[in-house]
């Protein structure tokens, strides 16, 4: 026999021994009946205190008899001649075995307190530990095995699911053999989000799943765990808040590297416009005074007029890079407003003065074209670039022509078109002599155009025109027509 | 003129001496206020963005108690900053880079407007607007309008060259009544200009200014 085993047969044998002792103390300092009574009462209560209720329940018998054999008359007899120590014995044995047996219910619900204190400890322990230090997935398990042993786990584990599959399992902490079957149980309690309860060989295993809400993140297993399922599944849920902290924290981090990202860009590319633009402005202005001192020199003026011009190109080039990197980045979104035609083509017209001056260049909107619904800036670097080309391809003292007007076939579209008399589109093609960016769809201005006319809803086209040369399109959608209820 | 970066301080002050102005430059806004109290200019040029101190600080000070014009030069176009500046009492911008004949141009359009006398016929080329008479006439010919539509143009003609931010036209001319919306104004500004340019393709009194409002360009007559 252990020790453990001894230790029933010795506490009865201690209870025996002091009723023995009350009694013969009792007979020597010859206490009366009440006085010994009450002595009796208390052993028997603090011994229903420490050893349980069947030993407090045989010792109230045991007191019983030796408080009627020794101390009732007649003594040494089991019989009572005076019906009113009747009335005392039977007080003596019902006062003892109640009290005792709220002695005992005292206790196991002390007991059972503690129990509960020990087990929101160790919870209160489990949540700092998840949530003041972990960054990581694995102190995540080391802080459930803990809790897990505080609350009286043999032995078991932590598994997440990736990417919610539960047949991925990614095992965070384990104690103790862990078979296939395992596996199997545990996908099983991940895809129904319902617990398991086993019957072990150390007491009971829970399989409990780790449930937010929505699906399963993972399993907590304890096994021979002898505490209640509430603190286990509350353990559960923790570590569940934990798990979904520890992904919100990875993707918020992730979100915060691309937000940083985009302010980089967005910062980077104003200090690019603003560093670009001033000394860009600096130089047309010089460019113009040069301009009018070389007013009398003609071949001097011819080259200033040229710089004048490619300043003014590559100005609307970085204008045009700068616009397509902003929509590409998100840092600004088109600002459509409705925009009639002709305004798109005066600005041209502004914007181009050398190409308006050295050729005849037509405007014309059909009577019944709708105004466009667009970022004027954005139909604007479109158009610029159309005529520009245009210009380029075009020999000298050949028109150009720009025409909007209702879309043929879709009635919710504008049609805005450069029309030139140049080689047409085939023709520049085969030629060698251009640079790329004149070759459509191929060049610079052309991919910028086609970025810029997209953000707008809208899509360019080139063909070749009847008669020779090529006409350059822009949809855009119609702004809707709104009629004013106002009498002339 | 009040612009952080010197190469254009220095090339436009060549080119509005060489234009006949007298300049006086400054670095930013504080500077720029400074030499305007002290120096009483007829007109102020600034850039928006300046250390220190920057445009929409410099003109709200001049705006606090001056009259002067004042014309904005911007890096962008279409920046809700021109919308900014205009609204703080700015007369009118120019986005960088800008030519600088048209740069005189507005300059020209300020000094004017700042001068005139408030007439009540206002004649441009090819079009006469008689105020009190409330009588319009085109190349000639009368053009009908309904009461929105002749304030609309009153409004932009007697701010001719300069912009008018729809906020301001809501205000002017519907009083601020509560649904009136973008959308309203540009109904009625289409009708006028249907009613008043000679050729939609080619605009020649009133066009668009793009996210700001509109502009009369006609030059006045004089």
């Amino acid at each position: 026999m252990t020790a453990k085993g001894w230790r029933p047969v010795l506490q009865w044998a201690a209870a025996v021994a002091s009723i023995a002792a009350v009694t013969a103390g009792g007979k020597l300092v010859g206490l009366n009946a009440t006085t010994i009574g009450y002595v009796f009462l208390v052993v028997v209560l603090l011994l229903t205190m420490w050893g349980g209720l069947a030993l407090g329940l045989a010792m109230s018998i045991l007191a019983t008899a030796c408080f009627n054999f020794f101390f009732l008359p007649p003594y040494y007899t089991f019989t009572i001649e005076e019906p009113a120590n009747w009335i005392a014995l039977s007080a003596f044995l019902v006062t003892s075995i109640v009290v005792g047996r709220l002695v005992v219910l005292a206790r196991r619900q002390a007991e059972r307190a503690e129990t509960r204190r020990r087990e929101i400890e160790t919870l209160y322990g489990l949540s700092m530990d998840l949530f003041t230090s972990t960054t990581r997935v694995a102190p995540l398990g080391e802080a459930a095995g803990r809790a897990l042993t505080l609350l009286g786990a043999s032995a078991g584990g932590l598994v997440l699911f990736e990417g919610g599959n539960s047949y991925r399992q990614q095992v965070v902490w384990w104690t103790g053999p862990r078979g296939d079957e395992v596996e199997d149980i545990v996908a099983g309690v991940g895809r129904h989000s319902q617990p398991v309860q086993l019957p072990s060989r150390f007491g009971t295993d829970f399989y409990l799943p780790l449930v937010l809400g929505g699906r399963a993140s993972g399993v907590l297993v304890a096994r021979g765990a002898h505490t209640s399922k509430e603190a286990l599944e509350s353990v559960a849920r923790l570590v569940a808040i934990a798990v979904e902290r520890e992904k919100y924290i990875e993707e918020s981090a992730h979100l915060g590297a691309l937000r940083e990202a985009d302010a980089l860009k967005t910062s980077l590319l104003r200090a690019i416009s603003h560093d670009l633009t001033t000394p860009l402005t600096s130089i047309s202005i010089r460019t113009e005074g040069l301009k009018r001192h070389a007013a009398r020199d003609s071949d001097l003026a011819e080259d200033v007029n040229g710089i004048a011009e490619d300043t003014s190109r590559l100005r609307r080039r970085i204008e045009g890079l700068l616009a397509m990197a902003r929509l590409e980045g998100g840092t600004i979104r088109p600002r459509p407003e409705p925009t009639p035609p002709g305004d798109l083509f005066r600005a041209v017209r502004e914007n181009l003065p050398r190409v308006f001056e050295s050729r005849s260049v037509t405007a014309r909107v059909e009577p019944d074209c709708p105004d466009a619904y667009v970022d004027p800036s954005l139909a604007l670097e479109v158009l610029v670039n159309f005529v520009e080309n245009a210009d380029r391809v075009s020999p000298a003292g050949e028109p150009l022509e720009l025409f909007a007007r209702k879309h043929p076939l879709a009635g919710d579209q504008v049609r805005i078109e450069v029309l030139d008399r140049g080689p047409g589109i085939g023709a520049i093609e085969n030629s060698s002599a251009l640079s790329p960016s004149d070759v459509p769809g191929r060049g610079l201005g052309l991919e910028i155009a086609r970025s810029l006319a997209a953000a707008s809803g809208g899509s360019i086209g080139l063909s070749n025109r009847p008669g020779g040369g090529a006409v350059a399109r822009l949809d855009l959608p119609a702004a809707p027509a709104i009629v004013a209820r106002e009498e002339v | 003129m009040v612009d952080d970066d010197p190469g254009i301080r220095e090339s436009l002050s060549k080119e509005l001496r060489s234009a006949g102005y007298e300049t006086i430059a400054a670095s930013d806004g504080r500077e720029g206020f400074a030499l305007t109290k002290a120096r009483s200019p007829d007109l102020v040029l600034t850039d928006l963005a300046m250390p220190v101190s920057d445009g929409y600080e410099l003109i709200s000070a001049i705006r606090a108690s001056l009259t002067t014009p004042i014309i904005v030069l911007s890096v962008r176009s279409g920046d809700p900053d021109i919308v900014r500046a205009l609204d703080l009492g700015a007369d009118d911008y120019v986005t960088k880079p800008f030519s600088v004949t048209e740069l005189l141009a507005r300059v020209r359009s300020q000094l004017r407007r700042s001068a005139k006398l408030l007439s009540t016929v206002l004649a441009f080329e090819g079009l006469t607007i008689d105020l009190d008479r409330r009588h319009v006439v085109q190349k000639g010919r009368e053009v009908r309008l309904t009461p929105t539509e002749f304030a609309l143009l009153e409004l932009l003609a007697t701010n001719a060259g300069r912009p008018v931010l729809l906020d301001q036209i809501i205000a002017r001319v519907w009083h601020g009544a509560p649904a009136t919306t973008g959308d309203t104004v540009r109904v009625h500004m289409s009708a006028l200009r249907r009613k008043l340019e000679p050729d939609s393709a080619n605009p020649r009194y009133i066009v668009n200014e793009p996210w700001v409002g509109y502009r009369f360009i006609a030059e006045p007559l004089t």
